[in-house]
């Protein structure tokens, strides 16, 4: 799985990139000791009853090879260290701030200097609110964060919105700090 | 540690039917249990063993309360006390003597006799009209031993079948849980499912990625769900016989909240694909799509109409996403829900004896209740209420209970209720974060 991950001074922090999604410097999710497992949770694998003869066992699509889907993406730490740094919205909202704009017009100089990478632009949301809500929001504001990119002279292509909704909060808490920091757009370089 | 409570009888009503097919016949045996009316009375006395060995005394002993659990969940019966079995003379279930189930004032007599041995569990489920002394029905059902449950949930599913309610004591509930997320910081989600009352979990996906939002295929041999796996979130039809996963929407832009509709032959779901948030179908093997809404607002979370006729979904386009709706072919569309400034995923009833769309929605403290809109009288009901917040209802297969998930103790769990609120009860799936379940047809 270690293949080459190109020129581009990119190198730098692609040697981070391999963990990918979900990288070791997040904070551990805050929850109680797991409860203990129902009764009767029987058999993994192998027959059951011939009238009720669905039992799947654990896989509907085993990831091929290592299974490290992450490999693909070659900078990621959650926005700490790599060049493009998060940027942040207020609540329920999809409109880019003074200060996200100044970021966006860093980011757009460094990825029109190095003109192979491409960027996927995640949409993140905080916890508040409905998930598929959230996946509209997080849309919007991966599209927002796009379109001023392009403005900027960011060719189209080189560009991927994906929304993560609320399912990735880079802080657990559930207070208005954590939210705050919860609710932005985050990029994820390739090439 | 059962994640089911036996439960206080509730309003309705059991009266029997004598079906007297064509005028002018002599009565006909009981085929079916009207429900409405006065309350009538079960007995569910003590499973049977035909052996006196350990194998098939557990296997009834289990068979008994998982029997009476399933039947208390409807909440439509009221039944014998329990202490009133040891007082009567043995029960032969071939041959109850009904004098003693009359002096109880049971109305119905739910007799099971099982047979354990290591090639296997046979349970014998006979049902009597105490008040007319009949027998009105006879099953034996087989499996293996470890299968006692499912075999339970057969015969309780079996007496529904005698109302007009379904059972659903067989039925099951996929929902997606971090609990096997490696990093532990829960950046990734799996697919599992339980039966019904939390029991017999089981792992679906094991792709290390998010897996969110599925829905039950309706005949109980698939999924559709939204994956990760790729990297962008796209549509994925499972096949849980053959263990495969269809990737629906192919990398065409974002697809989120996949729905079945009622036949099984196609799936809506929320689409980027065009560059905005809209609602699409396709058949269930990716071709036919179709684009439903051409809206500049952002919708999703469809939901079909029992009869497949009409699609209610999520639109912001009245300036705060409520709950709309329009024919499946897109035309006819119409604003449903007004209560409240933020409404989302909402689910149809399949019932046949009520008209209704549950969905979630946001209260002016700004937790999200599950509410019900009766499409009838146009009233909506608040079903939960207190600190935290519940999302995401998918309803029983009759249309009696949803399920959802509610983080009132911090932690996102799943959790029951009545069609009308009662009989909140938290749902033991195990550990980890357990949100979007739905509830199998």
């Amino acid at each position: 799985m270690a293949r080459r991950k190109g020129t581009l001074g990119l190198v730098g922090f692609l040697a981070l990139g391999l963990l990918a999604c979900g990288g070791p410097k997040r904070p551990p999710a805050v929850t109680g000791p797991p409860p203990p497992p129902p009764e009767d949770t029987s058999s993994g694998a192998g027959s059951l009853n011939p009238a009720n003869p669905v039992d799947w066992g654990p896989d509907i699509e085993p990831v091929g090879g290592d299974g490290d889907l992450s490999s693909t993406y070659l900078g990621d730490e959650y926005g700490e260290g790599g060049p493009l740094a998060d940027i942040y919205f207020e609540y329920d909202r999809s409109t880019l701030s003074a200060e996200a704009q100044s970021t966006l017009e860093h980011h757009a100089q460094w990825l029109l200097r190095y003109s192979s990478a491409k960027v996927i632009i995640e949409g993140h949301c905080d916890e508040r609110g409905t998930v598929e809500y959230n996946l509209a929001l997080g849309d919007q504001r991966g599209r927002a964060t796009m379109e001023y990119l392009l403005s900027l002279g960011l060719p189209r292509e080189r560009m991927t919105v994906v929304s993560m909704g609320k399912e990735r909060p880079v802080d657990p808490g559930h207070s208005d700090a954590a939210w705050s920091k919860n609710r932005r757009a985050h990029f994820q370089v390739s090439r | 540690m059962s994640p089911l409570r036996k439960l206080a009888s509730f309003s309705t009503v059991l009266l029997v039917c004598l079906v007297s097919a064509a005028p002018g016949r002599a009565q006909e045996p009981i085929r079916q249990i009207i429900i409405g009316g006065t309350q009538q009375r079960l007995a569910v006395p003590p499973c049977v063993p035909r052996g006196t060995d350990d194998m098939s005394r557990d296997a009834c002993a289990t068979i008994t309360r998982v029997l009476r659990d399933d039947l208390a969940f409807q909440a439509l019966f009221k039944f014998v006390d329990e202490g009133l079995y040891s007082a009567l003379r043995k029960l032969e279930p071939d041959a109850p003597d009904f004098e003693d189930w009359q002096s109880i004032y049971a109305n119905f007599l739910i007799a099971v006799r099982a047979d354990a041995d290591p090639n296997g569990l046979a349970l014998d489920l006979r049902v009597y009209s105490v008040d007319t002394a009949e027998l009105i029905l006879s099953q034996r059902h087989t499996g293996q031993v470890e299968d006692v449950r499912t075999l339970a949930h057969r015969a309780a599913d079996a007496f529904m079948a005698l109302t007009q309610y379904a059972g659903v004591a067989r039925s099951r509930i996929v929902f997606s849980s971090d609990r096997d997320d490696l990093d532990g910081d829960g950046s990734t989600k799996e697919l599992y499912m339980s039966d019904y009352d939390g029991y017999n979990v089981r792992r679906v996906t094991v792709n290390r990625s998010l897996n969110i939002l599925p829905s039950w295929k309706p005949n109980g041999d698939g999924l559709a769900y939204v994956s990760y796996r790729s990297g962008a979130p796209d549509v994925y039809v499972a096949s849980l016989l053959a263990g495969q996963s269809l990737n629906l929407t192919q990398g065409a832009g974002q697809s989120f909240a996949p729905a079945w509709s009622p036949d099984g032959s196609q799936v809506a779901f929320g689409s980027t694909r065009s560059g905005n948030m809209e609602i699409w179908s396709a058949n269930a093997d990716g071709s036919g799509m179709r684009n439903l809404t051409q809206n500049r607002a952002t919708d999703t979370a469809p939901t079909w109409s029992p009869n497949g006729r009409e699609i209610a979904f999520t639109s912001d386009r009245g300036g705060t996403p409520q709950i709309w709706v329009m024919g499946a072919d897109g035309l006819n569309v119409r604003r449903l829900t007004s209560v409240g400034n933020h409404s989302d995923g909402a689910a149809w009833s399949p019932s046949r004896q009520h008209s209704e769309i549950a969905y979630t929605s946001r209260l002016e403290g700004g937790t999200f209740e599950i509410a019900v809109l009766d499409l009838v009288t146009r009233q909506v009901r608040q079903l939960t209420t207190g600190g935290g917040s519940c999302e995401g209802p998918s309803w029983s297969p009759n249309g009696r209970h949803l399920v959802f998930s509610c983080n009132r103790l911090r932690r996102w769990q799943l959790a029951m209720c009545d069609r009308l609120g009662y009989q909140l009860r938290t749902i033991d799936v195990g550990a980890g974060q357990n949100v979007y379940p739905d509830w199998s047809r």
